[in-house]
């Protein structure tokens, strides 16, 4: 069958993504093509086959790009290759998107008919409009009595601007009308272009590290031909390379010695660091060098940033290698030492969202097995300084001498709300809190599109969740950095009895310095476990405090009876003492487990 | 170099109706778990013999009958129990020698025999003199069936009693807990094991927990009885323990100077220590089948009625010895640490070196003891002490 694939000529390619909204199906739909196609067997066809981090299974998610090619029977008794590139569905992970469309020639736009439109589907269904992709409307879930296709066709006509007369009705859980969408697709989206006798030009879309088989390239061939043996030349690093093994995955990594123009497979040339093989970097043979690079992609920028430190001391080490294996594999993962008077030594690691970081945050204890404590995230400021200087911090506690900064200055975003007209309300005085800027204001179909600007550090922390609760889940949230502007900023530092805590200080607007305080130093006082001594826990600004609570002393802490030879259930209890306290940090004399930290976060709840 | 001193817990499995507070080995004596009070005699002989070598030579210096209830038994039973034990095993002159008994089976026609077969001291399982406690405990007894066993206990010769009292009882105020331990402070006991209610895990309270008394109430409970216990001249000298003339229990220090003991009885613990010809000291422990039929069918099974053993290393040495010894009013002598653990008194103070810096040590330099905040705080304590 994998021989057959490779001698498809570029007529029988389509190279496709699925633009979806998360919970809109887009991973079923993905395995019933899969299985349409004869991609695995139903005994290899787990549910899911393309979410295939532990993590991205268990939160429903996609993170990171992958691709699928299969082989699809059509109608017209030819047999074509299809190339499904994955796309991650989350705010977060927005820029995979763009990468992931660059690399087709069309995408399925794939909107749940009982739920209508998400905003985060039509900022990618513009990427893909902007990068000339053919756009397929799908209306997915046809099953639910609640389906409505007239109402979400009339709904993506008027917020996208698609025609979705025609748009095809499936049910990826049932199979309904999966063969229709697959002939539609081999109709709709055009075949590549391509000179498979040019010179070899060939994007790497996305490389990840494997212990096996080193650095792993997927790549889209738009030019040329790719085999195994052949030298190839890295335009970014000028590096050569000799290509060790060479495929696709069907999902599974199916060597076939050959890439040709139009194609998405991946690359392995013996590469042993993932900064040998960038994504967006261009491949050509070592023998036409000077071939053009293709525009690649820009690179990601952390959004986020927060202190990570482990709780053991002893684990700094494991740390520091942890992350750095995970950054092979995550380009968007920055981080640079810090060191905490409450916390020693850590990292403050840059993130794109706070999932990004609950992510990172899950897989470094989960597959390296390091305890963290982890700071409330917080935003990249920029300082223009008297002397002229600009500096940025991404650290509240290392904010220099006010006396020399001239101007503090906050990331504002472009952000888009799409939510059903009855919770307009709620989305507004939401906004308002947190001081947003309404630039625009209109009715599209059933739903209301809301664009705003707001600052950022308003909406990295709980502005998506909050959202969602306020909404009934309804409302969804796309947004985009705009600009840096000058905003009357203060730091609030939280003392815990009468010792400034670093590593808990927060970068604030002035005028919600005191309210926020307020509700924060409650908030831990109720995550802070009662201790042996009373625990004051103060906001304060510049010395100034501006709210206190008290965590009241525990009176005692004793185990009534401890009889009898049988010591194993004393010392279960002394064990399950230890273990509660291994999430907590001690401070001084004080012991502050890890929500404490994250309490700024839970300020709106 | 010498042992330390060996007491001897005898375990009877039996209950007539299980507490739901309750997480030791007991079983219903109808439930299935028959009890045979003769075979179980009979096994409990040979397992002491079985472990007899293990004393080395050493006199027990008390022993403790524990359940399950341990006053379903007869007093000839006991007579036969103890005849035996004697004729394999030296005993202190004056060994403590006690016996727990539920105030609703302490039958009075017993009482006497158990006097005569050796039994020195009465540990009463009043646990409460308020009856709707009694029943929300699921105790067998009700509080004039409590006040009488311990007038039958006294007039069958008894002149060292013990009365086991909780607090921290389900809907308990200040005012009902002082109530029930006037009571019980009316009888005259010799010792009161005054001990707040906790929930066990594998309990029916774990899995449907009773509406106990807020925190503050709980420790008002605890401040109140204790103060009016040292007022009318009960010395505390462990957490829970409380002793009028002298008459600590003489078994439970041996726990709590980590003594070695041996344990017979299904599901028994014991704690033996041995010195190498160098002088290096082991501690190990082991323990006994739990399920009484299958302890009383390991009398004919080579494996004898062990269910395991292991020896504590080193590293976990230290927690164990503090565990016990610092649940003591007045500590140990710091001398007692090498001869107990054979660890160096700088092990010692690096493992105390927390809590001191805490404040939660007394300043006595020659005693391994707590002060008053500690003794309030012990398990924090224990965790600061637990430094590897």
């Amino acid at each position: 069958m994998t021989q057959d694939a490779t001698r498809r000529d570029l007529s029988k390619i389509r190279n496709f993504s699925i633009i979806a909204h998360i919970d809109h199906g887009k991973s079923t739909l993905a395995d019933r093509i899969i299985q349409v196609c004869g991609g695995l067997t139903d005994r290899e066809l787990k549910e899911q086959v393309l979410d295939s981090m532990e993590l991205e299974r268990e939160r429903g998610i996609t993170i990171k790009a992958q691709s699928v090619t299969l082989d699809y029977h059509a109608k017209d008794g030819h047999i074509y290759q299809l190339n499904f590139i994955d796309t991650p569905g989350h705010v977060d992970f927005s820029y995979e998107v763009s990468r992931s469309l660059y690399a087709c020639e069309g995408a399925l736009l794939v909107v749940d008919a009982a739920q209508g439109v998400e905003a985060q589907s039509v900022a990618n269904c513009y990427t893909a409009i902007e990068q000339n992709l053919e756009v397929l409307p799908v209306l997915n879930k046809m099953d639910l009595p609640q389906a409505d296709p007239e109402k979400v066709a009339h709904e993506i006509e008027e917020i996208i601007g698609l025609d979705a007369h025609d748009a095809v009705q499936v049910s990826a859980k049932s199979g309904l009308n999966i063969d229709l969408l697959l002939e539609r697709l081999v109709r709709d989206i055009p075949p590549p272009k391509g000179d498979r006798e040019g010179p070899l030009q060939a994007l790497i879309i996305d490389s990840w590290f494997d212990n096996y088989q080193g650095v792993v390239s997927l790549v889209r061939l738009f030019d040329g031909t790719l085999k195994k043996g052949d030298r190839m030349h890295m335009k970014s690093t000028g590096r050569d390379w000799e290509v060790n093994d060479i495929g696709f995955f069907t999902p599974k990594q199916t060597h076939t010695g050959i890439l040709r123009a139009g194609e998405v497979g991946y690359v392995i040339a013996g590469i042993k660091d993932i900064h040998g093989a960038p994504v967006g970097d261009t491949i050509t043979h070592t023998k036409t060098r000077d071939v053009a690079r293709l525009p690649g992609f820009q690179k990601v920028k952390p959004q986020v940033y927060a202190g990570m430190f482990p709780v053991s001391s002893d684990d700094y080490e494991d740390f520091r290698d942890a992350l750095e294996k995970l950054a092979l594999n995550d380009a968007s993962l920055d981080y640079v030492p810090e060191n905490s008077d409450a916390l020693g030594f850590g990292f403050r690691v840059g993130f794109l969202g706070t999932l990004h970081m609950e992510i990172i945050q899950e897989r470094l204890e989960r597959e390296y097995n390091i305890e963290l404590l982890t700071t409330a995230p917080t935003v990249n400021y920029e300082l223009a300084m008297d002397n002229g200087d600009i500096t940025y911090i991404s650290n509240p506690s290392k904010l220099p001498d006010m006396g020399n900064v001239n101007e503090m200055r906050e990331p504002i975003v472009r952000a888009t709300i799409l939510v059903p007209q009855e919770f307009v309300g709620n989305v507004i005085s939401e906004c308002v809190n947190r001081r947003g800027n309404q630039l625009d204001m209109q009715v599209l179909g059933s739903q209301m599109q809301l664009v705003y600007e707001l600052p950022m550090a308003e909406v990295v922390m709980d502005f998506f969740d909050r959202l969602k609760s306020i909404s009934r889940g309804y409302a969804s949230l796309d947004y985009s950095f705009e600009r840096f502007e000058a905003a009357k900023l203060v730091r609030l530092d939280i003392l815990i009895n009468g010792d400034r805590v670093d590593a808990l200080a927060l970068i604030i607007h002035r005028d919600h310095a005191h309210s926020r305080g307020r509700i924060l130093v409650e908030k831990m006082k109720e995550l802070i476990p009662r201790q042996m001594f009373d625990v004051a826990v103060q906001a304060a600004i510049g010395g100034h405090v501006v709210a206190r609570s008290t965590v009241k002393a525990l009176r005692k802490n004793v185990t009534a009876k401890c009889y009898g030879g049988d010591v194993s259930r004393k010392k279960k209890l002394l064990e399950k003492q230890k273990q509660g306290k291994k999430r907590m940090k001690q401070v001084g004399q004080v012991e502050i487990p890890q929500e404490a930290f994250l309490a700024v976060l839970k300020v709106n709840d | 170099m010498i042992l330390p001193s060996i007491a001897l817990y005898i375990h009877v499995p039996w209950c007539i109706k299980k507490c739901p507070y309750c997480d030791f080995n007991s079983h219903q004596a109808d439930a299935g778990a028959g009890m045979d009070e003769a075979a179980y005699i009979d096994a409990l002989i040979d397992d002491f013999k079985a472990d007899a070598p293990m004393l080395q030579g050493r006199a027990i210096s008390a022993v403790f009958i524990g359940g399950g209830t341990p006053s379903l038994f007869s007093d000839r039973g006991y007579a036969r129990l103890f005849e035996a034990l004697r004729a394999n095993a030296a005993f202190d002159d004056h060994a403590e020698i006690t016996m727990e008994a539920n105030p609703g089976t302490a039958e009075r026609r017993y009482l006497e025999g158990y006097r005569e077969a050796g039994i020195n001291r009465l540990s009463l399982g009043v646990q409460s003199l308020d009856e709707t406690a009694l029943r929300i405990l699921g105790r067998i007894h009700g509080r004039e069936e409590a006040l009488s066993a311990f007038a039958h206990a006294r007039s069958a010769g008894f002149d060292n009693i013990n009365i086991d009292l909780m607090h921290g009882l389900p809907g308990q105020t200040v005012a009902s807990a002082m109530d029930d331990l006037k009571t019980a402070e009316a009888l005259g006991p010799e010792h009161l094991s005054w001990y707040q209610l906790t929930l066990e895990p594998n309990t029916a309270f774990y899995s449907r927990p009773p509406d106990l008394p807020d925190e503050d109430t709980l420790v008002d409970i605890q401040e109140s009885g204790h103060r009016w216990l040292e007022s009318v001249g009960y010395a505390r000298y462990e957490i829970s323990a409380y002793a009028r003339g002298g008459r600590q229990s003489r078994h439970n220090l041996n726990y709590w100077t980590f003594g070695d003991y041996l344990g017979i009885g299904a599901g028994a613990h014991g704690k033996i220590t041995h010195r190498g010809h160098d002088g290096e000291l082991t501690v190990s422990r082991y323990w006994k089948t739990r399920q009484p039929e299958a302890y009383l069918r390991r009398r004919v099974d080579p494996r004898g009625f062990l269910a395991g053993q292991r020896t504590i290393d080193a590293e976990e040495l230290p927690l164990e010895f503090l565990m016990n010894a610092l649940r003591l009013v007045e500590g140990v002598p710091s001398s007692l640490w090498y001869e107990r653990t054979g660890l160096s008194s700088e092990q010692l103070q690096a493992h105390l070196l927390p809590a001191r810096q805490r404040g939660l040590l007394s300043s006595e330099g020659s005693r391994i003891q707590v002060n008053d905040k500690g003794l309030l705080f012990l398990n924090d304590v224990l965790a600061l002490c637990d430094i590897a």
